[in-house]
C-alpha cells in the first residue's frame, strides 16, 4: 500500500531533483564514478534475463552539473544543433540547468500538459514496468501516465498521428529489451533544458537487466531536424524497490498554484531546509 | 488508429455535447431487461477472465443521454441536506439541469476524472488481469487504476485520492471490486450527483459470454445519499480488434478542443 512516507520521499525527490539544482551541485556524485560498465555486471540469470517486472528508481548519480539525476537524457553527450534546433534552444525558457533564469523557467509540464517519453524517462520518480503476452507496460508515478510497448512483431506504422506518447514497439536483442518510438508531437522536449522534440524524433531505448536489483537504461535520440546526430547518452542505473507501490500523482491545474509554493520554487530561490547544503 | 480516435471524439460530441437533442433516439426500458437473468450460462473458461476491450451499448435509457447510465439518475436515492447543497451548486454538463454555456464540470478543467464517473463514459476501456492484479485502461483521459485482488484489505485511512484505493475479489463468476479514499472533487456522474470522501464504489462485473459483460454500480455515500444508490446492470461489447488511442485532456487544447467536440448544451450540434 502507497503511504506518507513514500509520496514524501517522492515529493522531496522532486523538489530536491527539479527545482533546487543549483543549491545541490555541491553534493554530485563524483562525474563518471556511477557510470555502469556493462562487461563487469554478473551475467543475468537465464531466468531474470527477460523478465524486467518490477517498480524501479533511478540512482541519484547524475554527473550533469546541476541535476542529482535525470542524466538518463545526458547533455554532455548532445550532438550539435542543426540551425533550426538552436534557434528552439535558444527561445526555450528552461526550467532547470545553467540557462534557467529565476521566475522565468517554463516547461510544458508546469501547466499540467501529458508528459511523455524521453522526459517522462528521466525524472527522478518511481516507474514499473509489467509484462504481458505482446505487451510491455510502463507506468510513471510521473502524472500517472502508462504508456505500452508492443512486442508481438508488429512494425512501426508508417505514419502515426502525432502523440505526446509516440507509438512504441519493443524486440529483444539477447538480454536487452529494445523500444523504438515515432510518431511524437513537438509540445513538450526530450528533457528539462529546452532541447526539442519533433514529430520526426526517433526515440530508441535499450533495457537490460544487471541483476536481480538493476536495471540498466539507456537512450538514444535521432532528430535530424534537430541534432546533427544521434544523441547517445551513457545508460543509466536503475534500483528495483520490491516494497514499493505507485502513488496516484495527477497534476492538476487547480491545485497547481498550491503545487509551486509548496514543490516548485524559482530557480533562484533558497532550497528547502536539508535538501541543498 | 486515426480513424478509431476520430471516431471516439464523434461518440463523445454526440453524446456528451448534444444530449438534449436525442431524446427521441433513446429506447426507454428496452434495452434494460435484457441483462441478468435471461443469459446463456458463462462456460468455465470465460468465467473468470474479464480481458479485453470493452465499450458500451448505446442503450441509454436516462432521458437525455444517449448512454452513460452506469449510473442511472432514476435510481438515486434521496439526497442527504450536504448532498442537495452539493448537487444544487454543480452545473451540470448535461440533463434537464445543463444551462447553454454555464456547463461546468472538473473534467471540463482537464482535472483527472475517476470512478465512478469514468466508467460510464462512453469510450473504449480495456481489462488486463494478472496475477495479485487488475488493471482498467481507459481512453478517457489515458486513465488506468489497479484493483489489487492479492487479498489484502481496503486501508482503514486512506489519503483522499481521484481514482481511490480498489481492491477486488470474485464471488462465483462475478468480480467484486471494492473502492474507497475518493477525494470529493469529481462527481459521481456528469449531472453533478456528488461523491465524497465517505463514498464506498462497489462495482460487479460479470461475463455473461464471450461477447458481453455486464457491469453494475452501487454507490454507497451516506454523506450525499441517504440509501446506497444501486443502479440496474449495464452492458459492454467485446471489442477484439480495437487498441486504446491515446487521448489526453491538454489545457494547451481545451480551446480547440471546445469548439470541434463540445458545445454549450443549447448550442448547434457537431454535423
Amino acid at each position: 500500500m502507497m503511504n506518507l512516507d513514500r509520496r514524501l520521499i517522492s515529493q522531496f525527490l522532486l523538489a530536491a531533483a527539479l527545482f533546487y539544482p543549483a543549491a545541490a551541485s555541491a553534493q554530485m556524485a563524483s562525474p563518471s564514478s556511477a557510470k555502469p560498465d556493462s562487461a563487469k555486471t554478473d551475467a543475468a540469470s537465464k531466468n531474470l534475463s527477460h523478465d524486467l517486472s518490477g517498480v524501479w528508481m533511478q540512482y541519484r548519480d547524475g554527473d550533469v552539473p546541476g541535476t542529482p539525476g535525470m542524466n538518463g537524457v545526458n547533455e554532455h553527450f548532445r550532438p550539435p544543433l542543426t540551425p533550426w534546433g538552436q534557434s528552439q534552444v535558444d527561445h526555450a525558457s528552461a526550467l532547470q540547468g545553467a540557462k534557467a533564469i529565476a521566475g522565468k523557467e517554463d516547461t510544458s509540464v508546469l501547466r499540467c500538459e501529458p508528459s511523455g517519453p524521453p522526459q517522462v524517462l528521466i525524472l527522478p520518480n518511481p516507474w514499473e514496468i509489467v509484462q504481458i503476452p505482446g505487451r510491455v507496460l510502463m507506468f510513471f508515478e510521473e502524472q500517472h501516465l502508462w504508456r505500452e510497448i508492443w512486442t508481438d512483431g508488429r512494425a512501426m506504422p508508417k505514419d502515426p498521428d502525432p502523440s505526446w506518447l509516440g507509438y512504441s514497439v519493443g524486440h529483444w536483442e539477447g538480454d536487452t529489451l529494445v523500444v523504438e518510438t515515432a510518431g511524437f508531437n513537438d509540445k513538450e522536449w526530450v528533457d528539462l533544458y529546452g532541447n526539442p522534440r519533433t514529430s520526426t524524433t526517433k526515440l530508441t531505448e535499450r533495457y537490460r537487466r544487471l541483476n536481480h536489483d538493476t536495471l540498466e537504461q539507456q537512450i538514444i535520440i535521432e532528430d535530424p531536424k534537430v541534432y546533427t546526430k544521434p544523441w547517445v547518452s551513457p545508460p543509466k542505473l536503475h534500483k528495483l524497490e520490491p516494497g514499493w507501490e505507485l502513488a496516484e500523482w495527477f497534476c492538476v491545474l487547480n491545485e497547481n498554484h498550491e503545487y509551486d509554493s509548496v514543490v516548485r520554487k524559482p530557480a533562484g530561490v533558497a532550497p528547502v531546509p536539508g535538501s541543498g547544503k | 488508429m486515426g480513424h478509431r480516435f476520430s471516431y471516439s471524439l464523434g461518440v463523445l460530441a454526440a453524446v456528451m455535447a448534444c444530449a438534449p437533442l436525442v431524446f427521441g433516439q433513446s429506447t426507454p426500458q428496452a434495452a434494460k431487461k435484457k441483462t441478468s437473468a435471461a443469459q446463456s450460462s458463462p462456460s468455465k473458461s470465460v468465467s473468470h477472465d474479464l480481458s479485453g476491450v470493452w465499450m458500451q451499448y448505446d442503450d441509454g435509457t436516462a432521458p437525455g443521454f444517449a448512454r452513460m447510465n452506469g449510473v442511472d439518475d432514476r435510481t438515486r436515492p434521496p439526497l442527504t441536506p450536504w448532498g442537495q447543497e452539493k448537487f444544487d451548486a454543480a452545473k451540470p454538463l448535461m440533463g434537464p439541469r445543463a444551462k447553454g454555456g454555464q456547463e461546468d464540470s472538473a473534467a471540463l478543467h482537464c482535472d483527472p476524472s475517476g470512478p465512478p464517473q469514468l466508467l460510464i463514459l462512453p469510450n473504449p476501456w480495456e481489462i488486463v488481469q494478472m496475477k495479485g492484479r487488475t488493471f482498467m485502461f481507459f481512453e478517457e483521459y489515458h486513465i488506468w487504476r489497479t484493483i489489487w485482488t492479492d487479498g489484502r484489505p481496503l486501508p482503514k485511512d486512506t489519503d483522499p485520492s481521484w481514482l481511490g484505493y480498489s481492491v477486488g475479489h470474485w464471488e462465483g463468476d462475478t468480480f467484486v471490486v471494492d473502492t474507497v479514499g475518493f477525494n470529493d472533487k469529481v462527481w459521481a456522474d456528469l449531472s453533478g450527483n456528488p461523491r465524497s470522501e465517505q463514498a464506498h464504489l462497489i462495482e460487479r462485473y460479470r461475463r455473461i459470454n464471450h461477447d458481453t459483460l455486464e457491469q453494475q454500480i452501487t454507490i454507497d455515500d451516506p454523506k450525499s445519499y441517504t440509501k446506497p444508490w444501486v443502479s440496474p446492470p449495464k452492458l459492454h461489447k467485446l471489442e477484439p480488434k480495437w487498441e486504446i488511442a491515446e487521448w489526453f485532456c491538454a489545457a494547451s487544447e481545451l480551446s480547440t478542443y471546445d469548439k470541434d467536440v463540445r458545445k454549450p448544451s443549447g448550442g448547434e450540434p457537431v454535423k
